[in-house]
């Protein structure tokens, strides 16, 4: 028993100074520029975080206790800022930044080195107007990029997001999952992936193509096709869920899965691709090849998984419902993208209080908006790996 | 000791004990899937038919999981049969609970790879005609049969799903059809 308690004690107080020491510090600190005003929250590691804008405020969440100098700051002579302030709040550390009047966040990126989080505020109606180039010897932001740059090479080192591939699920006679008043999925997906086009390309420049932008029906190898053709960084497809089970409600986000039989076919694949005759040398068979294209996507798994939770996340603080999680599954849009991929099921048409949610423009803006955050901060996470 | 540190104290020792919470649950060993009882009964005729009880699972409108179900079947002397009956018995559905099949969806047959330990199983061409959409939806489908026929069988180790004898590459355009699928265990209650 003595024993038992001397281990314990000494555990805990390795846990106890690792803690200490691992205790994440919080500065903040603000710049007015012409045309808008630069926040900055930075520490000394980096860390996960999410943001909720509301009205005449900014909350940034980090899902640990952070150390900040005090409860409440009065930011001095700002255009646009009044005070920040700091609670720690059903394990998150809460960070909120109060405005003078309307303002709205124009650009949110992610730096390193040390590790920053920085945020463009414009007055609301400005955002238009605002000088596309950034001040020098301040933050400069690393993800966004001027729209339509001329399609490079394939390069073999991954380069950071240019081009994002949206994918609206079903089309034409393809209906989709049917809703008890006849709402269609297809027309959902559409709208959705419409709105949320429109928010990356006004929001980060970047360039955004569609497997499809009216009703037309294209299949799952050429929506695949059309992401690898245009060499799309991302691909998010679109859709709604269903279920047998009409209670069933909420969202979940998808990546592919897997399983032990994609494991077996990979390594069957490997094994006869292989010239016994000549073990480096390659056989020239196209439905080998074909088993391998089907798992392409099994060299972005890790992105995907991480691209899947940035976006669950939004999805579940922006619309207040279930959090069905992020989830694994062989989905045959995703199995040949070569990129991070994932399919997002936004709510189900299947329960009759979520379908008629579905057919309110203001729900179906709020889940563009959860997509377009999850996607901002990917995009902010990937683009420094690859940096 | 200031209250930071009394918050640090206070996490260490709840992750220490969490710790120790996973060491004891992980070390326990699961518990083992039992071999379905071969039972004998002599029927009207006078003869000595062989019957096993299998375990159905199906959905629920209060749970997302499936529900357990005792059942018999009678045991025929080809071993696909067995199969059959027992998927045929699964479609039939159990009353008050939830069965993820379409209207007028049934097995046309059922046949088994001993070396791959793969059960194929051949729907008539409703499964993809009428199948409602919906990735859940699938998903309910494929692990209803999947999870129902792995658990009660242990020689089969996977199923493939064709309909009307046909590879398809969707039920409704998400999951993938051409490869087989194991089960998977997370969608029964009680496992």
């Amino acid at each position: 028993m003595k024993h038992i308690i001397k281990a314990s004690t000494i555990f805990i107080s390795i846990l106890f100074f690792f803690q200490i020491l691992t205790a994440l510090s919080i500065n903040f600190r603000s710049f007015d520029h012409e045309g808008f005003t630069r926040i900055v929250f930075e520490a000394d590691q980096s860390f996960t975080f999410s943001v909720r804008n509301r009205p005449g405020q900014l909350q940034v969440l980090l899902p640990k206790r952070a150390d900040f100098k005090a409860q409440s700051i009065i930011v001095q002579n700002s255009r646009l800022l009044e005070r920040v302030t700091h609670e720690f709040k059903e394990g998150n550390s809460i960070f909120t930044v109060f405005f003078k009047g309307d303002v709205t966040v124009n650009k949110n990126f992610v730096l390193e080195k040390p590790f920053r989080v920085v945020f463009d505020l414009v007055k609301s109606e400005k955002i238009s107007t605002l000088p596309q180039s950034t001040p020098e010897n301040i933050e400069k932001p690393q993800g966004a990029q001027p729209a339509h740059q001329p399609a490079e090479p394939a390069a073999s080192k991954p380069k950071p997001i240019e081009t994002i591939c949206i994918d609206a699920g079903h089309g034409g006679e393809d209906f989709g999952a049917l809703g008890k008043s006849k709402l269609q999925e297809k027309n959902i997906t559409l709208q959705i992936s419409k709105k949320l086009k429109k928010l990356i390309e006004s929001k980060t420049g970047l360039r955004v193509i569609m497997t499809r932008d009216k009703d037309s029906e294209v299949s799952l190898n050429s929506r695949a096709s059309i992401a690898n053709n245009q060499q799309a960084q991302m691909f998010i497809s679109v859709h709604v869920n269903s279920s047998f089970r009409k209670s069933a409600y909420g969202s979940e986000t998808f990546f592919v899965s897997l399983k032990a039989t994609d494991q077996e076919a990979l390594e069957l694949a490997r094994k006869e691709n292989q010239n016994p005759e000549d073990p480096g040398e390659t056989i020239k068979n196209d439905e080998l090849k074909m088993i391998l294209w089907n798992m392409a996507q099994t060299e972005y798994i890790r992105e995907s998984s991480t691209l899947a939770e940035y976006i669950q996340f939004e999805l579940n603080e922006l619309l207040g419902t279930r959090n069905r999680g992020v989830k694994q599954a062989p989905f045959r849009v995703l199995m040949r993208t070569a990129m991070p991929a994932v399919l997002i099921e936004t709510s189900f048409i299947s329960n009759p209080a979520e379908e008629k949610k579905l057919q309110n423009q203001e729900f179906l803006d709020k889940i563009a908006f959860a997509i377009f955050n999850g996607i901002s901060k990917f995009i902010y996470y990937y683009n420094n790996i690859v940096k | 000791m200031t209250a930071k540190a009394r918050n640090y104290l206070f996490i260490s020792i709840a992750v220490f004990f969490f710790a120790a919470f996973l060491v004891v649950v992980c070390s326990r060993k699961k518990a083992e899937r039992p071999e379905p009882e071969l039972r004998s009964r002599t029927i009207e005729n006078g003869s000595v038919t062989q019957f096993i009880k299998v375990k159905l699972f199906y959905y629920s409108e209060t749970s997302a999981f499936l529900q357990p179900v005792f059942r018999e079947i009678e045991v025929p002397e080809i071993r696909e049969g067995l199969y059959k009956k027992f998927i045929d018995l699964l479609l039939a559905g159990n009353s008050g609970l939830i069965t993820p099949v379409p209207d007028g969806v049934q097995l046309r047959s059922a046949f088994y790879l001993q070396k791959m330990e793969l059960l194929v199983l051949d729907f008539n061409d409703s499964l993809i005609n009428v199948f409602p959409g919906g990735t859940t939806a699938e998903l309910e489908f494929i692990y209803f049969i999947v999870d129902n026929i792995c658990y009660n069988f242990k020689e089969i180790k996977k199923v493939k799903i064709l309909s009307g004898g046909n590879e398809n590459k969707t039920l409704a355009g998400h999951i993938d059809l051409e490869k087989p699928f194991f089960p998977d265990y997370n969608w029964l209650k009680d496992e």
